[in-house]
């Protein structure tokens, strides 16, 4: 087999790009273009075959689906919301954060009979959270601060990414129940995951190594 | 009122000049296989009744599909399948045909994917399947048949996969699961996702089954995963299918393309869940997902009346012209090899002179044109090298 095939990775700029490139610092790479990157978008990894490709996190997943990454680090949140086909092989233990509904403080959103008003971001991880309780609730979809929902009063409750929950307090909501544990996940092709196994494997290994040795 | 007049439907597209003579090509290369194996083709309707794509298998999700009503208010779905319609035809028109029967077809499918997915919602696919028959005999033959196919297709690599549902079905079957969580882990399988799997069957505990599980998706790769697998595989039931497997394997790369050939014990399939035997997926080179998709369902016709085992598997024939399409050195539409010119008073002849060269066996195009200096351009223009002008006494021919 011919396994000298540059293996392509897709990065979600921001946060989980940072932490990967700490990974790769600690595995040994030369990280160097990765940490100097100026405006370029696509960049390489000297000596390890290895292009790093810096994308918004739901287009990691497109690319990544599409094969035209094989490899992409991008949350759990956004592989909820966007879905796909693609294998999803390690949980990089960074960027941990949550789903969470949030509601007025000391209000209960179950209580009363008339259905309930979510806004939120997410509209599928929101859909699928209440179809799974079998809650019929109308979901309006907002781009900016959804903390500003439910004080405007078009909302009972937001279902939102919750860190330390900080925004969360200074606006008077307080979470009222966990949706789903979030951290960053690293996705594969399909079929560059038959076609690239040994390249893939040896990086994942060595991903996954540095990793624990961070933990100890 | 918005209008749509200009458009094609998301997921949908207008295949010109080398795209079409691509298809072409690989749909006549794979027609002509089939029949040489003796394979006969079936045409099933491109409409059936919703019914036929849900029964309590519920095999297709509905979203999946695209439905419509007919006259009389019944639901009906464009064929998202050629499996399906055909275990139909089994079961009706051909219950008492003999066994085993041969049977391959080409034609398109329709799935309505997400929206903005830019997949394909209507694509050509043509395949086999072998109604009946031993077990033994018909698997190694369909996937023979389908190693030829991945070989045909001349990519720069490819990858055939072979595997057994069998593995995740009595395994999975052990485990007390709801069905809900039955199909859930079968997603987790699916998508190798082994954090996923690991936290869903985590209140098992320490049952062996559980671990197994969460294990399957990484046997994949060479021979070796045999070996592997024998470490890990619970119980004589599950080391029976992987013998099994294994001489199917051994048998396989005794027929050639050895370094082609993997296992993957995870390989459940991706849309259509009514295998129940060996699997497997062919993959090329520059196509981000499998070109070729098979294995055998020996429930599946059962559920239109007859109890009989078949195996089968499909090609992704937009898939394989790309492929095609990507290794064209040269256009593959060919330009005609002669224009023919004749004067509106001798426009007679012009035909008659048309339809003799043709008949030589040359590709000859009629210049519809009202003067030979504008017949002349338009041969220079798409690269035809001869022009034939016809007249009153003969015609005379100019190399271009």
């Amino acid at each position: 087999m011919s396994e000298s095939k540059n293996l392509r990775i897709a990065l979600t700029k921001g946060r989980l790009e940072k932490d990967t490139v700490g990974l790769f610092e600690k595995i040994g790479f030369d990280v160097s273009q990765l940490k100097d990157k100026g405006r370029k978008l696509i960049l390489s990894v000297p000596g390890q075959n290895i292009e790093v490709v810096l994308a918004k996190a739901a287009d990691v997943i497109t690319y990544v689906e599409h094969g035209a990454c094989d490899i992409g680090v991008v949350g759990k949140d956004t592989i909820l919301e966007y879905g796909g086909k693609y294998f999803e092989i390690a949980d990089l233990g960074f960027g941990r954060c949550k789903f969470a509904l949030a509601v007025k403080k000391g209000t209960d959103f179950y209580s009363g009979y008339g259905v309930k008003t979510v806004a939120t971001k997410y509209t599928n991880v929101t859909r699928n959270f209440f179809e799974h309780k079998k809650m019929d609730v109308d979901i309006v979809k907002i781009e900016g601060s959804v903390e500003l929902a439910p004080l405007l009063g078009i909302a009972d409750g937001i279902v939102d990414i919750v860190e330390t929950g900080t925004t969360l307090k200074e606006n008077g909501l307080e979470v009222f129940e966990d949706v789903v544990p979030i951290s960053a996940r690293l996705i594969v092709n399909t079929v560059s995951m038959k076609l690239k196994k040994d390249a893939i494997d040896n990086l994942v290994e060595k991903m996954v190594e540095a990793l624990e040795k961070g933990e100890n | 009122m918005k209008r749509y007049d200009l458009l094609t439907p998301e997921g949908t597209r207008d295949l010109l000049f080398d795209e079409c003579v691509a298809l072409r090509m690989v749909e006549e290369k794979l027609r002509n296989m089939f029949l040489s194996y003796g394979y006969t083709e079936v045409v099933t309707p491109g409409l059936e009744f919703f019914d036929v794509f849900s029964l309590k298998s519920r095999y297709f999700a509905q979203e999946s599909m695209y439905k419509l009503t007919d006259g009389k208010g019944r639901l009906m779905v464009l064929r998202p399948d050629s499996t399906m319609p055909i275990a139909r035809l089994v079961g009706t028109r051909l219950r008492d045909e003999t066994f085993p029967l041969k049977l391959f077809y080409n034609q398109s499918i329709y799935r309505a994917n997400p929206k903005n997915s830019g997949r394909d919602d209507e694509f050509s696919q043509s395949g086999i399947e072998i109604i009946g028959g031993d077990v033994a005999h018909a698997d190694i033959e369909a996937l023979s048949i389908a190693i030829e196919v991945m070989q045909s297709l001349e990519a720069d690599d490819f990858r055939f996969e072979i595997g057994d549902s069998a593995f995740f079905n009595l395994i999975s079957s052990k485990l007390d699961l709801s069905e809900d969580e039955l199909s859930e882990i079968r997603i987790l399988v699916q998508n190798k996702n082994y954090p996923g799997l690991k936290s869903l069957l985590e209140k098992f505990g320490d049952s062996v089954y559980a671990k197994t599980l969460i294990q399957l998706p990484s046997l994949f790769g060479g021979s070796e995963v045999f070996e592997r697998a024998e470490k890990v595989l619970p119980d004589d039931d599950t080391r029976f299918v992987l013998e099994k497997l294994k001489t199917l394997y051994n048998n396989l790369t005794a027929l050639g393309v050895q370094d082609k050939i993997t296992v993957d014990l995870g390989l459940v399939s991706k849309t259509e869940n009514y295998y129940t035997g060996v699997v497997f997926m062919g993959y090329v080179e520059g196509y981000g997902m499998p070109v070729l998709t098979g294995g055998r369902y020996d429930k599946l016709i059962r559920d239109f009346g007859v109890d009989v085992p078949a195996t089968g598997f499909a090609v992704n024939l937009n898939a394989a012209a790309a492929t095609v399409m990507r290794k064209a050195k040269e256009p593959l539409a060919k330009r005609p090899d002669v224009l023919v010119y004749a004067d509106e008073t001798d426009i007679v002849k012009g035909i008659r002179h048309l339809r003799d060269i043709i008949s030589k066996g040359y590709t000859a195009d009629f210049a519809d044109f009202k003067c030979v200096e504008d017949a002349r351009e338009n041969a220079r223009k798409r690269g035809i090298l001869r022009l034939d002008i016809v007249t009153s006494d003969g015609f005379t021919t100019e190399n271009l």
